[in-house]
């Protein structure tokens, strides 16, 4: 009776809802209930079959039997019985009706909802919570460890996979062995075979894999575009020696170009190797871990929900900085190593690629942390910047040097293919490249495009003449606007156009004030950054320059572009964040005691965050307005305030106090997920781990010191003689960033041990007073200024003064952490 | 031309009259009018009975001015659980009733009340401890002892953030 009350909508047309009805006591279910409702959208990922357990227990109430006559009468007349009924009760019987009753106005969303409802229902919910929900009953538990709805939670963190090596790992594992399978998987290096099947909410940019080039206004992994080499800017403190400076070094004899003749595993493998790095991890036996579930075919799918658990566990190693070192060359192989300090490194899965001002390049191993072959030798003066694209598509080195030239090598041979010298006056700083087009810049104030494949005019990549640009162009490039269109063949031929060979000078920009020392490509802009203060945003076409961004007060040394953000390290030793459709600074970080050299910063964007980021920005700037309206006390400039003596804290807080520049799209901060993550590297030796605190503001998570970790590796006392000359330049610096972290009190140096060092938020005065100490102890030349960092999601990896390169490794030895890294990319 | 009315049937048999730009918030209903034409027979739902039916019709016509869901609005939205004041009153309903909407808004495929529904239920999950939520929605605990400290342990890695 009381079950039928509880329902009064029920009748009887619907056997289904009747029987829900008789049966919406608990926990149990109608095993047929969903199924009506469950349209075929292609979509489902029901488990099992919850049946037999529930139908065995269907109508097992203990309510006793009703009469007929009563049931007969309608909805309305018995509820009307039922309540004159309890009327008669005393309130204690009442009571213990309504006890009793009570369950019943509840159900259980599992059991009456279908899978693909309760999974939408879950996908609202915070991994915590879930994990709590897994413990309420067994068919929580199975509807919550769903692998699909944990691929969701994945990407709504903002982190990124590797989904070519993902489906190349299922296919490996799979049982099916036919030869379909076979073929695809010799394949699957090719980017456009075999699309991801992927859920509809998740737009392909997500789940980007490693081999897709720079398309896309942003990319997923930007391990091409991050070694930013340059020479210190032109106000002269700290001009990077170089061997043009020097003598002549000791050219290393007996290194000699390495021709075709070396042998190499098969193309496929090769590609393979090269991509998805661990040779090791791609053989056949089954991995131990709970990384695979296998399907009922014999098929093998990937396990989301331990890949979220495992990148969660990745990223709070990086928080709590547990972490491996070792070092390359391996120790017991020093022979393989550069002979002086490297100024370049980029890695790509399992390979990296160093340029030393040994006038070498050589590309490592990883893994075994050997060289791979003999140096490459060309350049007669130090190798200062390179990019590499191991891919079969491109396979190839492209370094530029003191020399002024640029080089081009095979990348699986390590033969040189071609060489532009000189394409500059003076040093080539920085280069960058993507499939159309080759950016260097230089020492002499230039930056100048190179066509990467043959152009004709009217193709959409050739260089569109703009009068009245910094650019000018070489006298063969034709003015397309001139030209009638379409252009024929027959016109062209009749002008005599020709069509331009392969790293044929497009333009030449001369727009900075001093030596350009980083640049970026990201679509059909590039970003530059130079020793004149100012990062400037050009056309890649035209040269024209369509933004200037101003902020810091030293020569900018490095540069780095996402899409939405431009990052950049300078010699006023801060880190700052420019929001790239605004030109405004979104964040200034001081953490560093000298010239910022390298940096790299990943965001780790969640979906939908452009729009979320718009409004929040908006928000803020709103506040700011509130904030000066009613007379609160705002910044009306930064230099105004930095005359009297003040500096902000504008690492990222909301405070209208805080806030440089109003209309930003992006938040304070620059945005990004709470797994954000910014590497630099500086002059002082150190290397920051930039992460986040709790409202949003940068903060150093981790520091890390290149000297020390060498000699940790090769297991040295602290403080050996070798560094005996810049033990008080190290000492010196130690105590100012002491001095920084407890507030700036001048002379109250700390303890010498700041790792990790958390930058606290008002620390207003403290940059004022190591200004005078700066150049007496820079003039020391610390033996590890560190060059370049890169990171991607498991590792740093270091390069400075010390031949020796450092890798941090964030997998912390952990064979779970190892095997699910291989599918992990950066922020 | 079309009717701007149009009648469904409930699955208990009662006749409803809807006008056609609220019915038309239903895409499976859209669709059909489109691909079949108007017969001016009222249309069966057979699925949904008159007490669910009317309330799914009172959310399209206060949503009927909405602007219509994009292909792939999915892909950028950002999860957030927030749901507007009046969706709020309209979803203060009993248990069986909200299962009931979110069950007809998927039959009917009425994206933004399905959406609402399932944030409403996300609502109460949120942030509760498994006994909240047994509590929450009467649900037996079939683990033993044992294995809930076992998935208690698995589950330790998340913790501490």
């Amino acid at each position: 009776m009381a079950g039928e009350t509880a329902v009064p909508e029920n009748t009887r047309p619907r056997l289904l809802r009747v029987h829900a009805a008789a049966n919406c006591s608990s926990d149990f279910t109608a095993p047929s209930i969903s199924t009506p409702y469950r349209l075929d959208e292609g979509y489902s990922d029901e488990t099992k079959s919850q049946s037999d357990k529930e139908l065995a227990n269907l109508p097992s109430d203990d309510v006793m039997p009703l009469p007929d006559w009563l049931l007969a009468s309608s909805k309305e007349d018995r509820a009307e019985i039922a309540y004159s009924l309890l009327r008669t009760l005393p309130i204690s019987s009442l009571v213990a009706v309504v006890d009793r009753f009570a369950p019943l106005l509840y159900m259980d969303p599992v059991v009456k909802l279908p899978p693909e409802i309760t999974s939408e229902i879950f996908s609202y919910l915070d991994p915590e919570t879930l994990l709590a929900a897994s413990l309420a009953s067994r068919a929580w538990r199975g509807r919550i460890i769903d692998s699909s709805l944990w691929r969701g939670k994945y990407i709504d963190e903002g982190w990124r996979v590797d989904i070519d090596a993902i489906r190349a790992f299922e296919e490996n594992h799979s049982a099916l062995s036919s030869p379909y399978l076979r073929k695809s998987r010799l394949r699957t290096s090719d980017t456009d075979i075999g699309e991801p099947k992927q859920k509809k909410r998740v737009p392909q940019s997500w789940l980007d894999s490693r081999t897709t080039g720079y398309l896309g206004s942003y990319g997923i992994e930007r391990q091409d575009g991050h070694q930013t080499s340059a020479e210190a800017d032109t106000e002269g403190d700290h001009l990077m020696s170089d061997v043009s400076n020097d003598q002549s070094g000791s050219a290393s004899p007996g290194q000699r170009l390495l021709g075709s003749n070396h042998t190499w595993e098969s193309q496929t493998d090769l590609a393979r190797t090269m991509l998805h790095g661990h040779a090791s991890l791609s053989t056949h036996t089954p991995p131990k871990s709970s990384i695979l579930i296998r399907m009922p075919n014999g098929g093998a799918k990937i396990n989301w929900l331990h890949l979220y658990k495992q990148r969660r566990r990745l990223e709070d190693n990086w928080n709590r900085g547990r972490l491996t070192k070792f070092q390359i060359p391996h120790p017991e192989h020093m022979a393989e190593c550069h002979q002086e300090c490297i100024y370049s490194i980029q890695f790509w899965g399992n390979w990296l690629v160093s340029g030393s001002r040994d006038r070498t390049v050589r590309v490592w191993n990883i893994d075994t942390q050997r060289l791979r072959y003999r140096p490459l030798v060309g350049h007669t003066k130090s190798v200062l910047c390179l990019q590499f694209d191991p891919r079969p598509a491109e396979d190839i080195i492209m370094t530029g040097s003191s020399d002024k030239s640029v080089i081009i090598w095979r990348f699986s041979t390590g033969e040189k293919l071609r060489e532009i010298a000189p394409a500059h006056y003076d040093s080539v700083l920085n280069l960058k490249f993507d499939e159309r087009y080759l950016v260097t810049c230089s020492k002499d104030r230039l930056i100048k495009v190179w066509n990467r494949r043959e152009l004709m005019a009217g193709d959409k990549d050739y260089p569109a003449i703009h009068c009245g640009s910094a650019a000018t162009y070489p006298s063969y490039i034709v003015d397309t606007s001139q030209l009638p269109s379409p252009i024929t063949e027959a016109e062209l031929a009749k002008r005599n156009i020709q069509s331009l060979s392969p790293y044929s000078l497009l333009m030449t920009i001369a727009g900075h004030g001093a030596a350009v020392n980083a640049i970026q490509i990201s679509a059909d802009e590039i970003v530059s950054a130079s020793g004149d203060r100012l990062i400037k945003i050009w056309n890649i076409r035209s040269g024209l320059c369509k933004k200037t961004l101003v902020g810091h007060e030293k020569g900018i040394a490095c540069v780095q572009f996402d899409g939405r953000r431009i990052i950049s390290g300078s010699n006023d030793d801060s880190v700052r964040i420019f929001d790239h459709s605004s030109g405004a600074e979104v964040a200034c970080m001081s953490g560093h005691a000298a010239l910022v050299r390298t940096v790299q910063a990943g965001f780790g964007d969640p979906p939908g965050a452009e729009e979320a980021m718009k409004l929040e920005a908006l928000a803020v700037d709103n506040e700011f307005l509130d904030a000066r309206r009613s007379d609160e006390a705002v910044n009306y400039g930064p230099r105004a305030l930095r005359r009297a003596g003040h500096y902000q804290n504008t690492a990222g807080s909301r405070n209208p106090r805080d806030i440089k520049a109003l209309g930003a799209h992006i938040p304070p901060g620059g945005g990004g997920s709470k797994w954000a993550r910014i590497v630099s590297g500086s002059y002082d030796e150190f290397v920051q781990v930039w992460k986040k605190d709790r409202d949003g503001t940068w903060v150093i998570g981790l520091s890390l010191s290149h000297v020390d970790s060498l000699m940790e590796i090769n297991g040295e006392e602290n403080e050996r003689p070798r560094n005996s000359r810049n033990a008080f330049a190290r000492r010196a610096r130690r105590a100012r960033l002491a001095n920084q972290a407890i507030g700036g009190h001048h002379g109250a140096a700390g303890p010498a041990t700041v790792i990790p060092q958390v930058q606290h938020q008002h620390q207003h005065a403290a940059r004022n007073q190591q200004a005078p100490g700066n150049d007496n102890i820079e003039h020391h030349q610390p033996p590890s200024r560190v060059f370049k960092v890169q990171f991607d999601a498991r590792k740093i990896i270091c390069a400075t003064q010390d031949p020796r390169i450092v890798v941090w490794d964030f997998a912390d030895n952990d064979d779970e952490l190892r095997e699910a890294s291989q599918f992990f990319t950066g922020l | 031309m079309s009717s701007s009315t149009l009648v469904f049937t409930s699955s208990d048999g009662v006749d409803i009259t809807v006008d056609r730009d609220v019915a038309e918030r239903s895409l499976l209903i859209k669709n059909m009018l489109e691909d079949l034409g108007e017969s001016g027979e009222p249309i069966p739902i057979p699925n949904v009975n008159e007490a669910v039916l009317k309330k799914v019709i009172e959310w399209c016509t206060h949503h009927k001015n909405d602007p219509p869901s994009t292909g792939d609005d999915d892909d950028s939205r950002r999860k957030t659980t927030d749901i507007d004041e009046w969706d709020q009153k309209f979803m203060q309903v009993d248990q069986e009733m909200l299962f009931e909407i979110i069950l007809a808004a998927n039959y009917l495929d009425i994206k933004g009340l399905l959406d609402v529904g399932c944030k409403t239920v996300a609502n109460m999950i949120k942030g509760k401890s498994p006994e909240e939520i047994r509590k929450t929605f009467n649900i037996q605990n079939d683990f033993t002892a044992e294995e809930e400290d076992q998935i208690r342990r698995e589950n330790e890695w998340a913790e501490d953030r």
